[in-house]
């Protein structure tokens, strides 16, 4: 688990342009960048070369980052996922279903960091805030963010209407956020 | 259309909208502070999203990594929560009560002078009644402000309606990779009010919901406007109390 309050102080020190605080940053955040990256783009390559732009982003802007709106996880996490998607929609047509079949499950690939206590607890409270979404709720939110489509390209893979998936896709984040807010 | 904006706050948040989308929601968020709360909480439960995927990234990155960050510049911390007393006593005339109808327009018109080259930002009918509303309001108070670098900032606000107009002329010529930007100031930080066209220096604007704004605001933003100020405020006009 990431000690989110560290994560914090380091990326406000990261933002005065302090060397040693950015790597301790990179040593707690760069594991979840690196996943989103690896998810979203499938491909080992691509990845690493995403999540290197996404740390340099995240060296950059630092100073940007606002504690008041949220967390430095949220804040990073948000950076790695639209570049991830950004690139996996350059670089790769709609529709493709290898990356469809492996968009919908919540699990990683391959070689988790070796998984803590407290980060199983975490896995299992996303897993069981997921599981409470209704299926339609749960697929849209899950194909979008693990697989990086669209809202319209949910509907379409889903074959259903444009509007309730938009809809869904609200309702279902809303209720994880109640629920995960409800966990900790 | 606000409704349909709204509904996409979560699409937005989890990246799943086209760039035309993605620009639109991110105007609407700018303006509405409980569209902007609702996407920060939403983008903290979607972060959490990535629990589950955290993996060891290969080991030559962090050298790659922090070797790059040395040779990167940083870009400077963004103007937050500029404070009216910072260039105080600008006001000439601080609390001038207006008179209504033709001679509402006549006095903005005199401040601004700008009259004939008013662009509206907005759907130009509807803003041309509420601004006739705010100018004609019993409450009206005129503010203004001369820019840093030249022009000035009109602002006409009603307390009652909620409402000011924003009047922004002759401002320092900048290049079309750049735009003009309002702000609405407050205790919490600032909101966007609107971006104005790249390269213009002339603007008016209507601005809904003003709510506890102190100052409203203006900087020189990369063209299409920033979700924060990334330069200092060039005006910061303080609301008539």
């Amino acid at each position: 688990m990431v000690d989110t309050v560290s994560a914090e102080s380091l990326l406000l020190r990261a933002g005065h342009g302090e060397d040693e605080a950015f790597s301790g940053l990179y040593d707690l955040m760069s594991p979840r960048v690196y996943g989103i990256c690896l998810r979203v783009l499938r491909d080992r390559a691509q990845a690493e070369e995403v999540a290197q732009e996404v740390l340099i982003e995240v060296w950059r802007t630092a100073a940007r980052f606002d504690e008041r709106r949220g967390t430095a996880l949220a804040w990073i996490a948000t950076i790695a996922h639209r570049r991830a998607v950004d690139r996996v929609r350059a670089s790769q047509a709609a529709g493709d279903r290898e990356r469809r079949a492996a968009a919908e499950s919540a699990d990683v690939p391959a070689d988790p960091v070796a998984d803590a206590a407290a980060q199983r607890i975490e896995h299992r409270q996303v897993r069981r805030c997921l599981k409470a979404l209704t299926e339609l709720q749960h697929r849209a939110v899950t194909l979008a963010y693990y697989g990086g489509y669209t809202y319209q390209q949910v509907a379409a893979l889903l074959d259903a209407a444009v509007p309730t998936v938009k809809t869904r896709i609200r309702d279902g984040l809303v209720k994880l956020r109640d629920c995960l807010e409800a966990s900790r | 259309m606000s409704d349909d904006v709204h509904a996409l706050i979560g699409a937005w948040v989890l990246d799943a909208v086209e760039d035309d989308e993605r620009r639109l929601i991110e105007a609407h968020v700018a303006q509405c502070e409980s569209c902007s709360r609702e996407a920060d909480e939403l983008r903290e439960a979607v972060a959490r999203l990535s629990d589950t995927l955290v993996t060891e990234p290969p080991p030559g990155l962090r050298e790659r990594v922090l070797a790059e960050a040395r040779r990167t510049p940083q870009e400077p911390a963004p103007a937050r929560r500029p404070r009216p007393a910072r260039r105080p006593s600008r006001w000439r005339h601080p609390r001038l009560r207006l008179a209504v109808g033709a001679a509402a327009f006549a006095v903005v018109a005199a401040f601004a002078g700008v009259f004939a080259t008013w662009q509206v930002m907005r759907g130009p009918a509807e803003d041309e009644s509420q601004m006739t509303a705010v100018l004609e309001a019993a409450d009206a108070d005129v503010a203004f402000q001369q820019a840093e670098g030249g022009g000035r900032v009109t602002i006409v606000y009603s307390a009652d309606l909620d409402r000011a107009v924003v009047v922004v002329s002759d401002l320092a010529a900048i290049g079309d990779d750049r735009s003009y930007q309002v702000w609405l100031v407050d205790a919490a930080g600032q909101v966007s009010a609107g971006v104005m066209d790249a390269g213009d220096s002339s603007a008016t604007m209507v601005v809904d919901g003003v709510g506890d704004t102190e100052v409203i605001g203006l900087t020189s933003e990369p063209a299409g406007g920033s979700d924060q100020p990334t330069t200092p405020m060039i005006a910061d006009v303080a609301l008539p109390a």
